[in-house]
């Protein structure tokens, strides 16, 4: 990319410059003093050797100097060669035939040759044109990444148009310019305005359009799909211009430059997304599997204890039942810690639906039988509560652990109160646990639901992650869980969770 | 099938320990067990043996679950009775729909176990077209569409009457929410949950002997209801 190329031929058909005429003049000022070392009869020959270096010229010089060439030197021809010598009459027919034809063949020789030498000139532009575009292309398909690519684009235009190039960029919302560090000027305020439009109306704009041409460089936008994705900006020498052609491969550039932008940001997406799946799938996995390989053990040791009981009642009843409790145990921590695993991973989506909050009570009671054993339990539903919207297996699992909790962190024997009801207005219903235990530490109140968090002066079971899930479960669904002290000493936690009214909820 | 002969059983795990397991409690019981260590070879057992009842563990290494009992259920009708260790009512749901007849979480219990066996190989067997149902105290006469509950009749509306029938048709295993919601009010009634909420309420106190803790029309967790005889 780096090898160095001409610029691109600056003016497309340069204006014959003041040196090929004086050029041109001396060729022919040459000849003639060549010829003048000729005989005199040799006049023929100088005259052919006069239209041979008005061809030759016309590979070196333009239209011009080659018209004044042949015109010169058809005088200057007849003046002195043509006898009589020095003077401008013309004795025999002859040599007025010579004359004229020579003087016709030298100019349609020298427009001949000057068409000839356009069309290749066209031909090479239009070569080097294809060539700056595909060192393009391969600049951006090497590039590996987005970067790379702008920085190879842009320095290859520099190159090219031997001008300094800039570049903004769209952010993601499609809404702002981000200047590319890979730019070769700043833009200044009075830029930046017209950047802006550039990306507003998708129009070219700056030095050289009809759109603010006050501007100091020229602006192109980057378009896809009808959607501006960046701006390129191109500052010429003040005392040069961009000709047409030289637009027309800007023009080409922003295309492929934007093409490259694009396939970024889709690769990029395409990358976003993958990452995303890949890394649920690898939750996903990994859940099943611990949940596999932990509770697999877990159903043997139950299953065994069971035929154990049933073969032989009269075995030491006691171990079965300590056996039974702590599988029970054990499977519910691995419950608590996959359910911590869900809410952590954010892949946890509530289903909501019309429970019966008695029934959800049940539940987590009979669940927890066990470890509530020593603790008497008083649960109040009132008789006439309408059907709840909630996630029944998560608050299951909220009430569970609040009532584990209770019974973990209180004396054997305290007594323990599940309450359920709608509040006074209607708009939340609410579930209530609460003991006559020792109530919250002030020190462990504030950071009650965090995970691993236990009140120092309670037994160290569990591993704390009891109020974390609970407080998980209950914002998923919209709920909140507040933590206080019981009237009359103890501790207290309520969960309260939006309770819609039925017929907007539920289609009739 | 006739009951002469024991009910053949195949019971797909990958797990030795739970295959070695069910094999003593269900050959104790006097099923006749068959194992296959993976899905493909579930399948192809299945096809061999004709088992009267599959036990199909869900967390298979070879094809999910689900997905063997879609291929199963392309040409069998046999009883299921799932194993899973997964919390996840979505996973039930899901099961329940592919085919299966009902589930079994783990860590289970053996009365469990063969509580949902009994029940879901009942689905196969002649029997089903009895006309009376009893539970606890309550005794349904379908011929006369009358529910009687210590012999004196119990004033049911067409409505709940109707879920309980199709809770006792099917009684022993698991209905979802939606089985009994298409069942009862057609197929665009599928969110309504709410009213049957509330019928089941109603059933609980006309029939239950405690309706606060019900103990014969059950709830499990998010999926649905079981009426649990006896």
């Amino acid at each position: 990319m780096s090898t160095a190329r001409p610029a691109l031929d600056a003016p497309v058909a340069p204006p014959s410059s003041w040196k090929e005429y004086v050029f041109s003049a001396v060729v022919v000022a040459i000849i003639t003093v060549a010829g003048l070392l000729l005989p005199e009869s040799y006049y023929l020959s100088v005259g052919l050797i006069y239209l041979l270096a008005v061809i030759m010229l016309c590979l070196r010089v333009g239209r011009g100097p080659v018209l004044m060439a042949g015109i010169l030197s058809a005088f200057v021809w007849e003046y002195i060669f043509i006898p009589p010598h020095f003077s401008f009459a013309i004795n025999s027919l002859q040599d007025g035939l010579l004359f004229g034809t020579y003087f016709v063949v030298s100019l349609v020789a020298g427009q001949l040759t000057a068409q000839i030498r356009a069309q290749a000139q066209d031909e090479r532009r239009r070569e080097q044109h294809a060539t700056a575009l595909l060192h393009l292309t391969r600049a951006l398909a090497e590039a590996k990444t987005l970067d790379d690519a702008v920085f190879a684009a842009l320095r290859q235009a520099d190159d090219l148009f031997d001008a300094q190039t800039s570049l903004a960029l769209a952010d993601e919302t499609r809404r702002t310019l981000i200047p590319h560090f890979a730019s070769s000027y700043s833009l200044n305020e009075k830029e930046c305005t017209t950047v802006d439009w550039v990306f507003r109306s998708q129009h070219t704009a700056g030095q050289f359009t009809s759109n603010l041409p006050d501007s100091t460089s020229y602006h192109l936008p980057l378009v896809r799909d009808n959607e501006t994705i960046g701006v390129l900006g191109v500052k010429v020498p003040p005392d040069r211009a961009l000709t047409p052609a030289q637009q027309n491969l800007l023009e080409a550039f922003a295309r492929q430059l934007a093409l490259s932008v694009e396939r970024e940001h889709l690769r990029a997406a395409s990358e976003r997304e993958k990452l995303l799946a890949e890394s649920e799938k690898l939750h996903r996995s990994l859940f099943d599997s611990v949940s596999h390989e932990l509770r697999t053990p877990l159903a043997v040791i139950n299953a065994s204890a069971d035929s154990l009981a049933g073969a032989d009642p009269t075995l030491s009843g006691q171990l079965i039942n300590e056996l039974r409790t702590a599988v029970r145990r054990l499977n519910r921590l691995v419950g608590n810690l996959l359910n911590q695993s869900r809410l952590e991973s954010g892949t946890l989506k509530p289903r909501l639906d019309w429970c019966d909050a008695g029934d959800i009570v049940n539940a987590a009671v009979e669940s927890t039988c066990d470890a509530l054993a020593g603790h008497p339990l008083a649960i109040a539903v009132p008789e006439d509560m309408p059907p709840v919207r909630a996630d029944f297996a998560l608050t299951e699992h909220v009430l569970a652990n609040l009532l584990l909790n209770a019974a973990i962190h209180t004396p054997l024997a305290t007594p323990v109160f599940l309450t359920a009801g709608i509040e006074p207005g209607g708009q939340r219903m609410f579930f209530n646990v609460a003991d006559r235990g020792p109530g919250f530490s002030p020190a462990v109140r504030g950071r009650l639901f965090k995970k691993f968090i236990q009140d120092d002066a309670a037994s160290a079971a569990g591993l704390g992650l009891g109020l974390s899930i609970v407080r998980g479960f209950t914002v998923a669904q919209g709920g909140e869980v507040v933590a206080g002290e019981n009237p009359g000493g103890g501790a207290m936690i309520t969960v309260y969770l939006p309770h819609p009214p039925p017929k907007a909820a539920a289609r009739t | 099938m006739t009951t002469s002969h024991p009910a053949r059983l195949l019971i797909v795990d990958d797990e030795t320990q739970i295959r070695r397991l069910l094999r003593v409690a269900l050959e104790a019981e006097n099923y006749e067990v068959h194992e296959a260590a993976s899905g493909q070879l579930g399948l192809s057992e299945a096809a061999g043996v004709h088992p009267d009842g599959v036990v199909l563990d869900l967390g298979l290494p070879d094809l999910d679950g689900k997905e063997v009992l879609r291929r199963l259920r392309e040409w069998s009708q046999v009883p299921v009775l799932v194993l899973t260790v997964r919390d996840g009512e979505e996973d039930k749901i899901a099961a329940l729909d592919a085919g299966a007849d009902d589930y079994l979480t783990k860590p289970f219990s053996r009365r469990e176990l063969l509580a949902r066996l009994r029940a879901v190989l009942r689905r196969t067997q002649p029997s089903t077209e009895e006309t009376i149902v009893r539970f606890s105290d309550v005794e349904i006469d379908f011929a006369a569409r009358v529910v009687r509950r210590a012999g004196a009749e119990v004033k049911l509306t067409a409505k709940e009457y109707d879920l309980l029938r199709y809770l006792a048709q099917h009684r022993g295993r698991v209905v979802t929410h939606q089985q009994i919601l298409r069942e009862l009010w057609g197929a665009n009634a599928e969110d309504s949950t709410h009213y049957l909420r509330v019928y089941m309420t109603h059933l609980r106190q006309k029939l239950e002997p405690e309706p606060r803790a019900p103990k014969f029309l059950q709830t499990e967790s998010g999926v649905g209801y079981r009426l649990v005889e006896a």
